[in-house]
């Protein structure tokens, strides 16, 4: 199978599944943007109306944050059963096992261009200028793509040979809502070098300051660690991807067994 | 057959895998032990045992599915197989033809020749405005008959095929053998596993009996038949 072949396959099993997806619902596509939106509700009903987030562009700034960190998360944990999930096409056919992740990825995907459009929408609401720097999203979302792939493959492939990571990566993303400065600002601490270290060593809490300091404070995100990041989640995503290449027999008999 | 090209070879090929029985816990199941086998070209070699004889395993292994535990399988130089099996790797949600353009791009094709089959699949399913309905509003029989046409189109050089002619009405069914007959005739290499021996016997050239993990009999459709037959019946004694 060639690229071309496996992303065409990955892109046209996404979009089936959005559509059958769409189709379950009384509201359907609408959805895709209402979810999230609730999540943001939710936090700001929290955060804001019952304790003080003590903030006056809250919203935005929850915002900016929940909405790329659902898509990180809704992803990742989507993916976790991609593989025991389709045991019975397994038992079919040799396929490449790494595309019932990457399926779930771009469903994802697809479903995060329309959210980032509503949030491109709510800050020109808001009055936000729209500025060339607003093209820093590009990059950034690319880059947490990339993160998007690697989590999901590795988690799809654990849990093949040890269902009991499912349990974990749930808990893994409610580790992560806390820690990547989702409903706070890491750029508030108290301590300046516990920014610096969660803004370093948490790529989440990093690629979230970076939508916010793009589309709210006019400042590009820093490039270096942009660029570390990507290169770092895109080897280890090539790494991940040729283990399971190589051991796809053996992923079809755990699937299956 | 002795002197036509060897297809595909079993060598002392075994099948194990560890399940989990309970917490902490595993259990080693043996599905095949030591089998060997050849396939020739153009021959239809029949599979005939029990449940739980290992006969689907057999299918996978050759398709490339699983890979054996101990043992080597040695396919000759660009061949290609396809496992074809009823129901399974439908998506329930999605329509019969989002299914069929589905199978038709896994098994190799691009978007546009998966749907250029679409009417020949939609015409002899006879499937008619349930086409466009999910598959899981879909009766088993209906499920074969979408499963076995979009599995008709393939063009592999080995056909292995598992029990896809058992289920269906016996109109449909009668159908399904005359458009599988038609493949066999030709010069088309196929394993077949069936629990009909009635369709063993006109299908098959050769069959092999696997019982209980291991080949328990080789050779000629008719006198494999019986010693399985005299098996059954004395299993049942």
């Amino acid at each position: 199978m060639t690229l071309t072949q496996y992303f065409r396959l990955v892109d046209t099993q996404a979009r089936f599944a959005l559509k059958a997806d769409a189709a379950r619902f009384f509201l359907g596509y609408v959805w895709w943007v209402l979810e999230p939106l609730l999540f943001v509700g939710v936090f700001y009903f929290v955060f804001n109306v019952v304790l003080d987030a003590n903030r006056a562009d809250f919203l935005v700034f929850l915002m900016c944050g929940k909405l790329p960190f659902v898509w990180y998360s809704k992803t990742v944990s989507n993916s976790a059963n991609a593989i025991i999930g389709n045991a019975g096409l397994i038992g079919k056919i040799d396929i490449p096992k790494t595309m019932f992740p990457m399926v779930r990825v771009h469903e994802g995907l697809y479903r995060q261009i329309a959210v980032f459009l509503l949030l491109f929408v709510v800050l020109i609401l808001y009055d936000y200028p729209v500025t060339w720097l607003w093209l820093w999203v590009l990059p950034l979302a690319f880059v947490q793509y990339l993160m998007i792939v690697c989590c999901s493959l590795l988690g799809a492939m654990l849990v093949c040979f040890l269902r009991d990571f499912i349990l974990l990566i749930g808990l893994a993303m409610i580790f992560l809502m806390f820690t990547s400065g989702i409903f706070w600002d890491p750029r508030m601490l108290d301590d300046p070098a516990m920014t610096e270290m969660i803004l370093t060593w948490n790529p989440l809490a990093f690629i979230l300051d970076g939508y916010r300091q793009v589309l709210m404070f006019q400042q590009s995100p820093d490039i270096g660690l942009l660029l570390i990041n990507g290169c770092v989640f895109g080897v280890i995503t090539l790494i991940v991807a040729k283990i399971m290449n190589k051991n796809s027999q053996l992923l079809a008999l755990k699937a299956l067994s | 057959m002795s002197d036509a090209r060897v297809m595909l070879e079993l060598q002392k090929v075994s099948l194990s895998f560890q399940a989990r029985k309970e917490a902490f816990s595993q259990g080693t199941h043996h599905v095949l032990q030591d089998v060997d086998l050849k396939l020739c070209e153009g021959e239809t070699l029949g599979i005939i045992g029990k449940n739980g004889s290992g006969k689907t395993t057999i299918l996978r292994l050759m398709a490339g599915i699983f890979g054996p535990t101990s043992g080597r399988i040695v396919r000759a130089k660009g061949v290609s197989s396809a496992l074809l099996t009823i129901g399974l790797g439908f998506r329930g949600d999605l329509s019969g033809r989002d299914n069929a353009v589905l199978s038709g791009m896994l098994q190799g094709l691009s978007r546009r020749q998966a749907e250029a089959y679409l009417e020949e699949i939609l015409d002899f399913s006879e499937l008619g405005d349930s086409f466009d309905e999910p598959v899981k509003t879909y009766s088993s029989g209906m499920r074969a008959r979408l499963g076995f046409t979009t599995a008709l189109i393939t063009h592999v050089d080995i056909l292995l095929v598992d029990e896809v002619l058992s289920v269906g009405d016996a109109h449909f069914k009668k159908k399904a053998e005359k458009a599988m007959k038609e493949r066999i005739i030709g010069e088309q290499t196929v394993v077949f596993v069936s629990h009909s021996d009635a369709q063993i016997a006109s299908l098959c050239d050769r069959v092999v009996w696997l019982n209980d993990a291991v080949v328990a009999g080789e050779g000629e459709v008719d006198q494999v038949l019986s010693e399985y037959q005299s098996y059954v019946s004395s299993m049942g004694n």
